[in-house]
């Protein structure tokens, strides 16, 4: 059962960071809300407000040059970026993470702010963005900030957000030439939530060594966990399917996963590594182009 | 359809492309379920349940409750319903071991220990907050083979080893056939729970009135049932319940028993004369309906190096939760179709139910046969391997025929496994060679039509019809059979037409209400196409024959016909005409208006029944199929994906062309999951994934093609030669994956669902023999 | 809890409601309006049952606050059928016998049409995935999928 709350409107974004000042900590912000509405009705959160920024259109927009890279307002909706012609242009990886993050229904009313200040470990958006370097914009009634999209995430349903903040805006580069992006999560139904996920970014240089990568894996700890070693032991090298699975080994090393019904820890590294492994060089070949 | 054809057409309904006659009302949103009823001054009902899986009740005090604005009442077991106990198997008074509401203990988390009803949802649940029950904790026990440990908690008194149920089966000389043997092969099984899932959840709402008189609307499969029980336990007569399940959004053997929420409800209302309302919640369906009994399954067979099957032993220990529910039939079930489809020199089968502190176990769709198919046929599949030999050829010389005994238990009428095999060979060669990380995988089994079981002691005959015809030839169909979904009321419309000679659209068919039908035992174990369909076929003659009586006689028609003494009238597609010149003939409802007139302006009115007899003990006819399918199986990650399907599939005549091809389909969707999806973890005791999220279920996108063959045979004991179909297809199918992943690997999965987790550990496995195996040599 | 005032269309007719302001979508259309055409099955955003067009997308109306479809457009199941006539994809269902039981079918109805007027001309494949929040117990799903397919090659149009 939902406990009642007093539902708040505001008609613009100045409106609704005033309200959130005034509330602070009796109030909780919906956007597309499918995930909170679920922990709310379990009676795990109970809110003397709720204010509601869905409908603010200030947020509602993707933005694209090729020098600033994209900006995407927190209120645009999964399916919005799926179906954006720039995305599928210059970020092909987010919209094939978008297209598998959930149900058409789900895609048509959640948000990518949502999403990401709800700081699930097993969404899929913030893998795949760490590893395009994304920042994210927050803000608050005395003004904005930017962090990475890295520090943002910072355990189990907990984000960098402070009293009073909301997400405004995520901002991802435009990706070097010769940059390859791939995402893929291991599930049993097709748009299922992962069991566990790795994202890869791979940029060559002119000789068609690495010259830059990421990887970073989903539902591996208790937020997105960013393999460093793995970018150490590959910068600099060549295409090599033995270093992608010693890449692999070393992913599931460093991961930190948990058992559950799903899976136990020791499959979720040992899919991690395999993860890891295909990601690298199915971003590889693409950056090869 | 033009006179001419009548003589040759053989039907002109029967396996025709007609439409669900429920059609309009499901997909305009007109149909409303239990869950949609609302009735003037209703009050709404909550479940308080037990967080324990074992714990004295010591005191409960609802005061709290009761003063909380908007609470109407309050009902308890100490107070209320004072230790009735319930169970279906009416005629076993020990077996009817569970109170809905507990006098003095709880068995499982989720069970039921009172209920509140308030003017609105909400207030209930916020009562059930304010209600202080004080426990003294048991130690609990949640697997079979703990529960039978001389020192394991004592679950119900005087069940030693909380043994609840034992059956056994045998036949022929098994130990001697077992020496025959020049093969033996044993193992261990260990076999899933499964829930129903309905997509309504269990939904009641009763109205007691001040004349005694109780009103049920119920989402089941079986109204008289219902009727029946609710009578038992309520103290009343028959007579003055009624129960109504107009449409009901699923069940696949799940709604077959009494459960918390028709008996809470009715209780509230009983006590409080105001109409009450109880829908469960998606987790309260989960952790307190019921579910597919889990079995841990051993098998002995031994067969001759040729493939002959001799001998088989079976002993199962069964997870029966809390309670007996319908536990003991899916317990017998269970160890006979582990026989099937195959002829045993000698069998043997010993099962056990043990009660556990976990959520009852009962029937669901294949009643104790899907996990006597997921052992049985794997292991038949390994003894061929074993043996060097076609599984497939195997298995058919070793199958049931037309006519074939299953000693003291059933005899086989029709039977067309073996054109099933045809039809898999054929499919298998098409398919050519397969990609590598692809196999196809078999499996085979037969099923019931129907039980004659009559546990529940009833006086009525199994199935009754009743169709009366109005002047304008329109024709009231009375039939106590449940639709849930599968296709019931259209199959019996079907049939009903075709007898009349009439078409589909002449036929109102009345169901799903014990005060306006015949008593029916309802839907279970696929009985209705064969009973309510027999029943159903003589009350349309029934009434046929009384109108033809008038056409004989009525000069009229015997000009227009041509009629003599040697010829005969039928009527088909609303034509009266002579058979050997179906040109010559009148209008049917010429001939209603006759006959009305004829009766003095009665009706005619038509009536049928059907009670087995001297079928054996189990079913009055057996389908016979064959489940192929083509698995991907990625060998780094362990994940399934289902390429395609072949169902070869005997149900003799088919009736419902649409409805038989969508309860295949269906069938193999929950039959896939139940093999490698569908899972019910437990942790002490509490189920671990009670919601849609963590409990995976087969979605669009996991369905592979399913195709069909028909394969043509007549069950003499069906009406118009039609059995079983769209149960029996949940057995084969985790069998048939199992089956495949065999093929892929070399690797043996005795435990279901098959979880990407366990392929991988068994090829670690395999592996590390393989290695280990060199090194000694 | 003090109650607010929510305006919207259903089905093409105009509703002003006081409502407690945690009161969900599907609760304002079975149990203010009365439609009961739309199914409830689970609560956690999973089986699609509830499934309601808002502003002609399809949207899971278990999971939305009835509040934030204020101004909107909702069609539900009742509102498919034009004077009294069924839309092609619900000739359709019948035809293909795309359902059993029908709890879902509402829900699974209404996806269906929100993805046909997105992509007129699915592939199966994408058939598949946009169905794939709506769980059918009953049917193995082929049936719909043919039954789509086949309104999408214009064989139930209206006429």
């Amino acid at each position: 059962m939902i406990h009642d709350f007093t539902y708040l409107k505001p008609s613009s974004l100045k409106e609704a960071l005033t309200m959130l000042e005034e509330h602070k900590d009796d109030c909780k912000v919906i956007c597309g809300g499918q995930s909170l509405l679920i922990i709310m009705r379990q009676g795990l959160l109970v809110t003397d407000y709720l204010i509601d920024i869905k409908h603010i259109k200030e947020l509602d927009y993707i933005q694209f040059d090729a020098k600033a890279g994209l900006k995407i307002g927190a209120t645009t909706t999964h399916h919005t970026i799926e179906t954006s012609d720039v995305i599928k242009k210059n970020y092909p990886v987010l919209v094939a993470m978008e297209n598998k993050l959930a149900s058409i229904q789900v895609r048509n009313w959640g948000t990518i702010g949502g999403n990401l200040a709800h700081g699930d470990p097993s969404g899929d958006p913030a893998s795949v963005l760490i590893a395009l370097k994304a920042n994210i914009k927050v803000g608050n009634a005395k003004g904005g900030r930017t962090l990475t999209l890295e520090d943002f995430c910072v355990d189990f349903f907990e984000t960098a957000l402070e009293e009073g903040e909301i997400v405004l805006e995520v901002q991802v580069p435009t990706p070097e030439a010769k940059t390859g992006a791939t995402y893929q999560k291991f599930n049993l139904l097709e748009s299922d939530q992962g069991m566990v996920a790795a994202a890869a970014a791979v940029t060559l240089n002119g000789g068609g060594k690495c010259k830059d990568v990421r990887v970073v894996l989903g539902n591996a700890g208790p937020k997105p966990v960013r393999i460093k070693r793995v970018e150490e032991l590959l910068r600099g090298k060549g295409y090599d399917e033995k270093l992608f699975a010693e890449a692999g080994k070393i992913a599931s090393e460093d991961c930190e996963p948990v058992t559950d019904i799903h899976a136990s820890e020791e499959h979720r590294r040992h899919l991690l590594g395999v993860l890891t492994k295909r990601m690298l060089k199915q971003a590889w070949e693409q950056a090869k182009g | 359809m033009t006179t001419t054809s009548l003589a040759t057409t053989k039907f002109t309904v029967i396996n025709t492309h007609v439409h669900n006659i429920d059609g309009v009302a499901k997909v305009t949103g007109r149909a409303t379920y239990t869950f949609d009823v609302k009735l003037p001054n209703m009050l709404y009902g909550k479940i308080l349940r037990s967080p324990h899986p074992h714990a004295k009740i010591l005191k409960i005090d609802y005061s709290k409750a009761l003063e909380f604005p908007g609470v109407v009442g309050v009902v308890t077991g100490k107070e209320d319903t004072l230790g009735v106990k319930q169970g279906i198997w009416r005629r076993y008074q020990d077996l009817c071991d569970e109170q809905i509401l507990p006098l003095d203990k709880v068995r499982y988390i989720g069970e039921p220990v009172a209920a509140v009803a308030a003017l609105t949802e909400d207030i209930a649940e916020q009562a059930l907050d304010l209600i202080e029950v004080d426990y003294e904790v048991l130690p609990a026990v949640y697997e079979p083979m703990d529960a039978i440990k001389k020192e394991a908690p004592e679950i119900h008194e005087g069940f030693e080893r909380n043994i609840n149920v034992t059956r056994h089966i045998e036949w022929g000389d098994v130990d001697e056939a077992f020496e025959e043997a020049e093969y033996i092969r044993e193992d261990w099984f260990k076999v899933g729970g499964q829930h129903h899932v309905s997509m309504e959840t269990r939904a009641a709402v009763s109205d007691y009135t001040p004349d005694g008189k109780l009103t049920i609307y119920h989402s089941n499969q079986s109204p008289y049932y219902l009727q029946a029980l609710m009578a038992g336990v309520l103290g009343m007569r028959e007579g003055d319940v009624r129960v109504i399940s107009h449409y009901v959004g699923g069940a696949f053997g799940g709604k077959f028993e009494l459960d918390g929420a028709i008996f809470c409800s009715a209780v509230l209302s009983k006590k409080l004369k105001r109409p009450v309302k109880i829908i469960y919640t998606r987790e309260e369906d989960f952790i307190a309906s019921k579910r597919r009994t889990p079995m841990f399954y051993y098998v002995r067979t031994g067969v001759k190096k040729d493939g002959t099957f001799l001998a088989r032993e079976a002993k199962v220990f069964t997870n029966g939760g809390a309670y007996t529910g319908m536990g003991a039939t899916a317990l017998y079930l269970t160890g006979f179709f582990h026989s099937f489809p195959y002829r045993w020199r000698g069998y043997r089968y010993d099962g056990y139910r043990v009660y556990t502190n976990t959520l009852p176990s009962t029937s669901m769709r294949g009643f104790g046969a899907p996990q006597a198919m997921f052992t049985s046929e794997q292991q038949i599949e390994w003894i061929a391997a074993d043996l060097g030999l076609d599984p497939i050829e195997m298995r058919r010389k070793n199958s049931h025929y037309p006519g074939y005994e299953v000693p003291g238990q059933a005899r086989i009428e029709s039977c067309g496994i073996d054109q099933c095999y045809d039809e898999i060979q054929k499919w298998i060669k098409e398919k050519g060679k397969l990609p590598e990380n692809r196999a196809i995988g078999i499996s085979a089994c037969g099923f019931m039509t129907g039980g004659i079981f009559n546990w529940f002691d009833t006086p009525y005959a199994f199935s009754a019809a009743m169709v009366t015809i109005n002047q304008d030839g329109t024709v009231e169909l009375y039939v106590g059979a449940q639709d849930m979904g599968q296709g019931s009321n259209t199959t019996l419309a079907i049939i009903c037409a075709e007898t009349l000679g009439v078409k589909m659209e002449d036929i109102k068919l009345h169901a799903s209400d014990t005060d306006h039908c015949p008593p029916d035992l309802g839907a279970w174990g696929s009985r209705q196409t064969l009973m309510t369909g027999n029943a159903v076929k003589m009350a349309a003659e029934d009434a046929k024959k009384q109108l033809l009586e008038f056409a004989y006689a009525h000069a009229h028609i015997v000009s227009k016909t041509g009629l003599n003494i040697v010829y005969d009238l039928d009527i088909k597609d609303r034509w009266v005409h002579n058979v050997a010149r179906p040109e010559r003939g009148v209008d049917y409802s010429e001939l209603v208006k006759i006959a009305l007139r004829g009766k003095e302006g009665q009706k005619i009115v038509g009536r049928g029944f059907y009670t087995p007899h001297r079928k054996g003990m189990i079913s009055p006819a057996y389908s016979y199929m064959l489940q192929g399918v083509e698995v991907e199986i990625d060998e780094e990650t362990g994940k399934i994906r289902l390429i395609d399907s072949l169902t070869a599939h005997d149900c003799g005549q088919p009736i419902n062309h649409l409805g038989l091809i969508g309860q295949l389909e269906g069938a193999f969707s929950m039959a896939a999951g139940y093999g490698y999806l569908e899972y019910m973890p437990f942790e002490d005791g509490q189920l671990m994934n009670p919601n849609l999220v963590d409990y995976k279920m087969i979605r669009a996108t996991e369905m592979p093609p399913t195709a069909v063959a028909e394969i043509d045979t007549y069950e003499p004991e069906g009406p118009y030669g039609a059995k079983e179909a769209g149960e029996g297809l949940t057995n084969p199918t985790a069998a048939a994956i199992g089956n495949a992943i065999f093929h892929r690997f070399g690797v043996q999965m005795k435990e279901n669902p098959i979880r990407p987790e366990m392929i991988l550990n068994a090829l670690k496995e395999k592996k590390e023999q393989k290695k280990s195996g060199k090194k000694n040599k | 809890m003090e109650k607010q005032l929510l305006t919207l269309t259903v089905n093409g007719q105009p509703y002003e409601l006081y409502i407690n302001p945690k009161t969900l979508l599907v609760e304002v259309i079975r149990d203010h309006i009365g439609l009961t055409g739309t199914k409830r099955g689970c609560s956690t955003v999973s089986c699609g049952s509830c499934t309601v067009m808002l502003n002609g997308m399809a949207v899971k109306s278990c999971s939305i606050l009835a509040m934030q479809a204020e101004g909107a457009q909702v069609t539900t199941i009742e509102g498919l059928e034009q004077t009294g006539e069924l839309a092609p994809i619900q000739k359709a269902f019948i035809d293909h016998g795309a359902f059993q039981c029908g709890f879902c079918t509402s829900g699974m109805i209404m996806t269906a049409q929100a993805l046909l007027d997105e992509n007129p001309n699915p592939t199966e494949w994408e058939i598949r995935e946009g169905i794939e929040g709506n769980i059918c117990r009953c049917t193995g799903y082929n049936s719909i999928v043919r039954a789509i397919d086949a309104t999408a090659k214009g064989n139930y149009k209206e006429v």
